[in-house]
């Protein structure tokens, strides 16, 4: 019963592997060149995971910027994962604290997002959701450990990898398009998206537009139960 | 002795990085998860994920590092994905898609 919780997870995680090898390659192969040693760049996949946070950092050492910045930049690129995690929330009732722990830390935007496709999946099934992510996860950490490894040989630009995860992402909205509703977040979202990436500073644009549009939603959806 | 420090605080960076990871990831769900919520949050909630997504992928499609601008390559490669999805309704057959487009794309673009 479990088991086949945690295989099916697996499974669903496969699309997610395919999308994170190449960035994982580049991740490593770049943190080797900013100084990181292999056992370094699986360490921080392991205890980090969060792609653009572990780009930003490297970028950061190799100017020479001091670790209070990174770990504060950090902070505010991933606090997205807190709108998400707030989403996730809703399946998981009565689930013991430290296995709360370990599927949080484990929280992606490519794991949520494929976990968030098909809500009855996940809905108290934390094997499911773990047999996802542990998955996803050791891509990731293979990944950047292969990129450290072999840092000189790599080139991830090829074979149109560079659109793996955007079409992931493609796909994962077009399964979030559930009534009408849906459709006019997503073009408001989109809309928002493009300005906020304008006027702010890093991936904020992300944040601010989730909680607009979603506002948003919730306001026509308010609207229309009124009209019934 | 320079060399050790340097290991030493990519450690410590690391660990500090993996501490303000873990907590919006885990308070949310650590504390949501035992309350009853009010039916708007459940709502807004609820659109959290189309809002997200789509925030996401637009400016992949439609900017250039904040500037407003169509990437076509992304975008030619977008639009059968986004029909391919519609339809199918496959992950992988959309990953791989996506990407035989994109990369037949960069021969011809």
């Amino acid at each position: 019963m479990g088991d086949h919780q945690f295989r099916e997870g697996a499974k669903a995680a496969l699309p997610i592997v395919l999308g994170y090898l190449p960035v994982a390659l580049t991740f490593g192969v770049l943190a080797r060149k900013a100084g990181f040693t292999s056992f370094e760049v699986g360490l921080m996949s392991l205890f980090v995971y969060a792609g653009a946070s572990q780009f930003l950092a490297i970028e950061m050492i190799s100017k020479g910027m001091a670790g209070f910045s990174i770990v504060l930049a950090t902070f505010f690129i991933n606090l997205r994962h807190f709108l998400m995690s707030s989403n996730l929330s809703l399946y998981f009732k009565n689930i013991r604290l430290p296995i709360l722990a370990l599927l949080s830390a484990q929280l992606t935007d490519e794991s949520y997002a494929v976990a968030i496709s098909n809500p009855s999946r996940i809905e108290n099934r934390p094997r499911y959701l773990f047999g996802l992510q542990i998955i996803s996860q050791l891509a990731w950490i293979g990944g950047s450990v292969a990129g450290a490894f072999f840092s000189s040989l790599t080139k991830s630009s090829e074979w149109g990898l560079p659109f793996a995860l955007p079409a992931l992402f493609i796909c994962l909205l077009v399964l979030q398009i559930k009534s009408a509703h849906h459709f006019w977040v997503m073009v408001i979202a989109g809309i928002f998206s493009l300005f906020f990436r304008w006027i702010l500073p890093g991936n904020w644009y992300i944040l601010v537009t989730a909680i607009l549009a979603s506002g948003i939603g919730v306001t026509i959806e308010m609207i229309w139960r009124k009209r019934q | 002795m320079e060399e050790e420090t340097m290991r030493g605080s990519i450690v410590g960076l690391i660990l500090g990085m993996a501490l303000v990871t873990f907590l919006p990831r885990f308070l949310p769900m650590a504390f949501l998860s035992r309350w009853v919520l009010p039916e708007k949050i459940k709502i807004g909630l609820g659109y959290i994920p189309v809002a997200i997504l789509s925030a996401i992928v637009f400016p992949i499609l439609f900017s250039d590092g904040g500037e407003a601008g169509i990437q076509p390559q992304s975008l030619l490669a977008a639009l059968p994905v986004f029909f391919f999805a519609w339809k199918a309704k496959s992950l992988w057959g959309s990953v791989i898609l996506g990407m035989l487009i994109y990369w037949g794309l960069g021969f011809i673009l």
